[in-house]
Parts: C-alpha cells; structure tokens; sequence
C-alpha cells in the first residue's frame, strides 16, 4: 500500500514541477497583470487620461513609434521561415496476388538454396522472430523459381508501385500533374537511366521547368532526407507545392547467393512505396493534415564502424547484397543518441530540459555514476512513428526511449503487414494511427529513420485537423483485425 | 508412337520453361488442417492429368498475369489444397493448411496449335502438363502443377497435373471450369465450403477384401507408383456410329452404353494380347450418380466398382462383357477401411490394380470456356498407373466422338495397338 501512494505521490510532485517550469513565464505574469489591472480599475477613466496626457506625445513621436513598429514587425514576418504543410499523403497497397506467406518463402528458399541447408536454417530462424505476418508481398519477378530479377521487372515494379501511389494522391488531393513544381523520388538500390524521376515526368506529362530530383544510395532514411530537400526548396520557391515519392524497389535487389549476414535484407525488405505531397501555400493550410515543426538529420558517417556496418559488396561468389554488420545495434543506439541530442532542445518542455541539465552537470561535477537523465519524450510528442527496420530496432528503441506498447504499435503493426518497406515505412506507420482514429488536432508526431551511412533522421509534425475516421488507405480492409498480438516466435 | 511416361522431367518440344507461385489471396488461419480419407489415401500414388487446348482467336490476348490473377480467385475457395503434407506421430499423413501454394509452370512451344492438333497420338499431350511427384520432401511438394503453353500462333496450352489425394477427376474438371469462369471475368457465386463429412454414400457396406485395391511396397515419403514395368500412352479418338455402333446389336442408337461397349471391346482386346492369365477382373470407375456437387466440391467421391466373370474374356462377346460390367460392385467401402488402415502407412494402388476402366464421358469437357470459346481439345490422363493398366473415356470435341487414352505397359502397347486395328478402333 505504502508503494502505491508514495508512487502516487511522487506522480503528483512531477506534474506540479511540470507545471511549474513549463507555465513559468504565465504564472510570473500572472501577478503582473493583474496588479497593472487593479490599478487601473482603483484609478478610473479621468485619471487615466490625465496620465497619458502628461505623457507629452507629440505627431512625430507617435508616427516614427508607429513606422518602427511596423518595420519590426515586417522584418519578423520577412525572415519567418515559410511553414511547410504536409497536405496529404498516400501509401501503395500491394495486390493480394503479390502476397508471400512464410511457407512459400521458406519452400522457396530451400529449392533455391539446396545445397545450403545451414543458410535455409538461418532464414527460417530469421523469419519466425521477424515480427512479419502472412500478408507481407514481394515483387512478381521474385515468384520465380529462381528470381528472374531483370531490368525490365524491375521497372516494371517501379511503374505499379510509383503510379498507383501517385494516382491515388491526385484522387486524394485534386492535384494537376500540371500544378506540380517539385518532384523530389528516393529510390536507394534502383537507379536507372533515365532517372525515376523523370519516368513520372514523362507519364504524367509534367511541366518543363519542374525542379526534379532523384535521390539515390541513402538508404532506409532517405524519405526524411527528401523531406529536408522539399522544405529547404520551398523556403526559396514562394507558393509552391512538393510531392515526394519514396520507396524501394525490391526487384533487383534479391540476394542471389547464400552468405548469411547477407540473406537477412531478403526475409524482411518487402514492396511498398509512399506519395506525398507537401505545399507552402497558405491557401492550403485549411485543407493540410500536418505541418512540418523540426526535421533534425544526424550523419555519423565520420565514424569508420558506423560508415561499414551498412555495406552493399560482392559475396565470394560474386552475388552482390547487403551485409549487415552484428554491431548495427549499437551503431543505431549511437546516432539515436547524437539525433536525440540536437533535436531535445528544440521539442521538450522547459521541465524536461532543465532536469537533464542538472543531471548532465550533476554526472560532470559531482558523480560520474549517476545515471543518465533519459528525457521524457512522451511528453513532446503524442505519437511515434520508428521506422519498421526490423522487430530488433523497434524494441531497441522502445527500450532506450522508454516507449509504452501503445506509442511503439503503429511500428510493429507495419512491420506485421506490410514487412520493412524501407523509406516508405513512416507513412504506413502515419496511415495506421490515423487508420485507428487515434490523431487529433495539435497532436504531435515524431518519425525516426535510420538508414545506411550511417545516418539518423527525425522530423517533427504537428497535426492540423483532426483526421475523421474511417480514412481510405492501406489499412482500410485490415484495421479492423488490427492490432494483433504477434509471438515471439512464430513456429514454422 | 506411344509415349513413356516420365517422371515430370523432359518437357520435349515445349521449351524457356520458367516455373512460380500462385496461391490463395486470403491467408488461412494458422493451424489449420486437412485431413484425408481412407479412401483419399489409397489413392496417393496416383496423379491426374487434363490438358486444355485453345486457339489463338480465344487466347491470343490472355496474359500471364492475367492467368495468374484468376488462379488467385480459385485458390481462394480451395485455399486447403495449396498446403503441403506432413505426417502425424502415427505417419498418418495430413495437409497442413499453411498456404505454401502451387507451381505455375510457364513454356513456349514453336509448332502452332494447328501443327499441334495434327498430330495422330493425342498423347503427345503430356508435354503440356508438367508433372512432378509428392516427395521426397513432403513439405516442399506442391500438390498440383499448372502449366500455360504459348503455342507460335498465340494458342494456349493449359495443363493441370492433380494429386489424386485431394479429390477425383470430376473434382479437377470442376476446379478447372472454375478458374476459366474466373479467366473470363464472370461473377463467381461461389457455394461456402462445407465442413460437412466429406465421405461418399456407399450401398455396399459389407464389401470386405475389396479387389480393386493393391498393396505395393513401401514407398516411404516420395509417393511414386512402384511398377517393374515401363509404362506406355497412347490416345486415339472413336467414332461412336463408325467404330463402337457396329459392334453392338443396335436396339435404339440412343440407348447404346457407349463406355461399357468401349471397355468391353478393348478388355477383349487386352485378353487376347495377354494370353495366360487373363483379366478376368476388372476395374470400373465412374461418377457416383448420388453425389451432389458443389457442396465439398473437391473430394474423391467416384465409384470403384469390380467386375469378375467367369468365362473367358477373348472369346465372349462385347455383350456379355457388358451385360457383366452391369453386375459391377461398388468397392467403395472396403478401400476406404484398407486405405484409412494402419494409420495410412501401407501404400495402395487402385488404378491398373487391376486393367481399369475410367469414365468421364459423362463430363462436358468442353463447356470449360475461356472468353466463351470452348477449347479446341482435351486430353485426360493418370500418372503412376500400376501394371495391369488403364483405360481412360473422355468426350470429343464432337459430340458423336470420344477420347480413349491407354495406358499400359511398353512391351504390351504395339500388340495391343494391333488388336485395335483388327477391331477397327484405330485406322490401319
């Protein structure tokens, strides 16, 4: 009993300190205002015209206090960086003809892999601690017995994925492909020629002079790189819009061989790809979800582990694939951390900052052994959105950040249904909060991405209007079922 | 020229064969399960076989992913049959429902459809249904192939190769017709799958130590029908007034048993190849008249009945071995207590057990269409045939016609063959 109330006690003493620290400046204005008030009530409308007049304006004083004024405040709104809204976005959902239950990939890992019984081994126990569920899908070209990975599939892919999604966003948004003024598409492991990017401008008939960009090589993170992209562009471009396409194609990227470190981005990469459209038209903010708050990016390539423990190379074979090195953990705990460090400041209330000052100073001055003040981000942010790496970086980061089950399942649930999508994970982790009735006006989301090099990149956005459900999306013929528990261990 | 048959390997003429997945759309719940009768389990080395001509007017246009997609749409309702088979403690095999899927088999072929159809010996057929037997690894095996030809001219080939285990000819030809309804892009109404007994009504229930039905050795995990013998094809089609009307007394042209005097004239013609001892029992199966498809559409619900007589079958006439194949008795029951016996670990043979007769003349083959066109030919078979052989009757593309595919061993075919043309079965 004594556990419960003091613990119930203790809960009390945080938000008072909360409250306190976070309204500081209300509550020492408070007394302020309210003294100036009674004044004025005690001395009645005579005297205070009296006092004005004793003040002595002359014209000029009051026009050059009044041109001051509005030069001020011109120049505050002139330097004010132009809000970036986030207007809608859509998320492609794979045909169900494309679906790869754990059976059939494992009955085609063994007839592909026959003479690695070890490496089969290795994928099976890889898939049943995966956290992904019976309706994750891969390309048509990797049905194949073996993959038939061409340059053609490939693009083929590319096509169904991109286009769908693009569509889908013009329905959603009543976007022109004409009105278009900045298409910025990441695609990490799939660069042809011409450029992806240019494969839209050439199907949707865009204009000549749309600022194009195609991103390429940056891995999982790459959709909030494009994001920096588009917002630093529309600072520079006034009343203009950005859509963004982010996703991965699976096609050519199927690790043929049999080396294990590299036949793990095969079980958990899946099909999946997002389009956005982001607008700093103030036109659009009536009709905008989110707006952009923070896009904080954190680069620890200088590091020489942490730039190799993503690698794309060449097996003995000659099969090229993506080795992941066994410290990626550790490496993605750090670039959290140096991420957290910049991006702290700019989004905890005053309460939380303040205690991991004195805690900082307290382990600098005082006793190194003191434990690290880990910040209350629940207190920044009403929703998390952890890119679905795998069930591993999910837990890691619940862990670390001290995430409840409920801020944590929009990852997992993505993970489960629509496996690792790479850069386009984010927004079915966004779709599925909203699926799920949960986003409301001037609730903030927090997306966290890591991806090759290695980076760390979070943006902030805050919800605009509430978002009325049943939304139409990838989740519209699911949610329902959703969330489920997933094992463990899924036996096979 | 006959045909050997293989073991799924050799696709001859049909060549850039590629082979992937299709599946069921809707994931099944974990854990579920299938299990087989005792008469699903005598039949598990056997393998059925049907393949669908069209021409190019009706298919020229249809896309792999087309196919693909519509197969998706079939496997929905069966979802249960693209599981894979495992073994209880007892080695009792059941499927488990795990979605695995089936293999879809892509080829292309240089002759037309034309060139194809000219052939004399329909068997060569059996390029245009890849086949691949249950094992050695149960759990990789799928049950059924699906093989698309592309012919030269646009034609398509569809070839179906069907585990006997999960359900009998008419079961495929019903799955079949399916998929081309789904290929054609008709609302399907598809009945709910009963969870119901899945047995079969049988009126004889006191048949003990049934005849159609033989034990072989053990064939462990790879489901292979273990004959000492090389086995043959061989397809003709018959003319009903020109070849089968003229061997029976004609009393009202309608009411000839067009099946049974087929059998009979080619049971003669087996007894005289084979001098000593003659088959003197034989095999019927046919469609049970009393089973009511589509509720549990995908079963083994076709009768096995066994006709013995007692005189000898190269000197009787067609009528007495018709009147005979008549008194045929429904050994149903009997296959299903031996098949279901010591937990399903004896292995069985039931077609070529005994020289067998199959009639699926009663089927409209041809009212499987694609795009409202029917299919310019069919062709059934069975793989893993015992020894004794087997004789399969199908409908023509005429309706006055019928299919006739034989199977028996190589050394037995070209005597038989002979036989055949003595009785005007086969042109000289």
């Amino acid at each position: 009993m004594s556990d419960i109330s003091s613990s119930v006690k203790l809960k009390y003493v945080k938000l008072g300190y909360q409250y306190l620290v976070n309204h500081f400046l209300t509550l020492l204005l408070i007394p302020f205002i309210a003294t100036v008030a009674i004044e004025l009530l005690r001395m009645g409308s005579q005297e205070i015209f009296t006092v004005l007049y004793s003040l002595h304006f002359e014209v000029l004083h009051i026009l050059c206090s009044s041109f001051l004024i509005i030069f001020v405040s011109t120049v505050y709104f002139m330097s004010k960086p132009r809000t970036v809204y986030l207007v809608d976005y859509s998320c492609y959902k794979p045909p169900v003809t494309c679906r790869v239950p754990f059976s059939s990939f494992m009955e085609h890992s063994r007839l592909i892999l026959k003479d690695n019984p070890k490496s089969v081994e290795f994928q099976m126990r890889i898939l049943e601690r995966s956290g992904l569920g019976e309706e994750t899908c891969l390309p048509p070209a990797i049905h194949y017995l073996p993959p038939a990975p061409t340059m053609e599939a490939a693009r083929n892919e590319a096509q169904m994925v991109i286009f769908t999604a693009m569509e889908d966003l013009f329905k959603k948004t009543g976007l022109k492909p004409k009105d278009i003024d900045i298409l910025i598409v990441n695609c990490s492991l799939f660069s042809p020629t011409p450029s992806l990017s240019a494969m839209i401008i050439n199907k949707y008939k865009l204009r000549s002079n749309i600022k194009s960009y195609n991103l390429s090589g940056m891995g999982c993170s790459a959709g909030l790189i494009s994001v920096d992209v588009a917002r630093d562009l529309l600072q520079v471009h006034p009343n203009s819009n950005a859509v963004i396409i982010s996703t991965e194609i699976i096609t050519p990227n199927y690790y043929k061989g049999n080396e294990r470190a590299m036949l793990l981005p095969n079980c958990l990469f899946r099909m999946g790809g997002a389009a956005v459209l982001l607008s700093n038209r103030r036109s659009d903010r009536w009709r905008a979800k989110y707006k952009l708050c923070h896009l904080v990016r954190t680069h620890q390539g200088a590091d020489d582990k942490a730039y190799y423990c993503v690698m794309e190379e060449e097996d003995k074979e000659g099969n090229v694939g993506i080795n992941l090195s066994k410290d990626l953990m550790t490496i993605a705990g750090e670039a959290l951390k140096a991420n957290i460090t910049t991006i702290g400041p700019l989004v905890l209330p005053a309460s939380e900052q303040l205690l991991f000052l004195s805690s900082l100073i307290g382990r600098k001055i005082f006793n190194p052994k003191w434990k690290p003040y880990i910040p209350d981000f629940k207190q920044a942010f009403e929703h998390f959105c952890i890119h679905a790496g795998g069930r591993a970086v999910i837990d890691e980061l619940q862990k670390s950040l001290q995430l409840s089950g409920e801020h944590v399942e929009a990852s997992r649930m993505t993970l489960h249904r629509f496996g690792n999508t790479s850069s386009s994970s984010l927004w079915y982790e966004l779709s599925y909060i909203e699926a799920q009735g949960r986003m409301k006006r001037s609730d903030r989301v927090w997306q966290i991405a890591f991806g090759s090099g290695f980076k760390c990149n979070s943006a902030v956005w805050k919800c605009i209007r509430t978002i009325k459900t049943p939304t139409d999306g990838p989740w519209s013929d699911c949610i329902e079922r959703y969330p489920v528990f997933i094992p463990e261990v899924v036996k096979l | 020229m006959g045909r050997s048959q293989e073991q799924g390997q050799g696709q001859g003429p049909i060549h850039s064969i590629r082979l992937s997945t299709v599946g069921a759309a809707r994931p099944t719940e974990t854990g579920t399960t299938h299990e087989p009768t005792g008469l699903d389990l005598a039949m598990k080395l056997h393998y059925l076989k049907a393949a669908y001509i069209y021409s190019p007017e009706t298919a020229r246009d249809l896309t792999v992913r087309h196919m693909k997609d519509s197969m998706f749409m079939l496997f929905d309702q069966i979802a249960w049959t693209t599981g894979r088979f495992s073994r209880r403690d007892s080695g009792r095999p059941y499927i488990k429902c795990n979605d695995s899927g089936t293999r879809f088999v892509e080829g292309q072929c240089n002759l037309t459809v034309e060139e194809w159809l000219s052939q004399p010996d329909r068997s060569v057929d059996e390029f245009l249904v890849y086949h691949q037997p249950i094992g050695p690894e149960l759990a990789i095996s799928p049950l059924i192939y699906v093989q698309l030809t592309r012919f030269k001219c646009g034609g398509l080939g569809l070839g179906l190769s069907w585990a006997n285990i999960i359900g009998d000819s008419f079961s495929l030809f019903y799955a079949f017709n399916f998929w081309t309804k789904a290929i054609t892009g008709e609302t399907i109404h598809a009945p709910p799958p009963s969870r119901g007994d899945r047995r079969f009504q049988s009126p004889n229930p006191t048949v003990k130590d049934p005849v159609s039905v033989k034990q072989v050795d053990p064939v462990g995990d790879l489901w292979v029908t273990p004959n000492n013998k090389k086995m043959a094809t061989y397809c003709f089609n018959l003319s009903v007034a020109d070849q089968i009307s003229p061997h029976f007394p004609v009393n009202g042209i309608n009411s000839i048993p067009v099946f049974e005097i087929i059998a009979g004239i080619i049971w003669k013609c087996v007894a005289k190849v084979r001098a000593e001892p003659e088959p003197v029992t034989v095999t019927i199966i046919k469609k049970d008249p009393n089973d009511l498809k589509p509720n549990n559409a995908i079963r083994n619900s076709q009768v096995i009945s066994s006709v013995q007589v007692d005189f000898p079958v190269a000197e009787a006439t067609v009528e007495e071995l018709v009147r005979s194949m008549g008194e045929a008795k429904d050994e149903r029951f009997g296959i299903e207590e031996i098949g279901g016996s010591c937990d399903g670990n004896l292995d069985f043979v039931v077609y070529g057990a005994k020289l067998t007769f199959v009639d699926l003349s009663g089927e409209d083959l041809y009212e499987a269409r694609v795009m409202g066109k029917s299919p310019d030919s069919v062709y059934c078979n069975v793989e893993g045939v015992g020894e004794e052989g087997l004789v399969v009757v199908y409908a023509a593309a005429k309706s006055e016609e019928r299919g006739v595919t034989v199977t028996l061993p190589e050394g037995e075919m070209e005597m038989v063959k002979l036989e055949f043309k003595k009785c005007g079965l086969i042109a000289p």
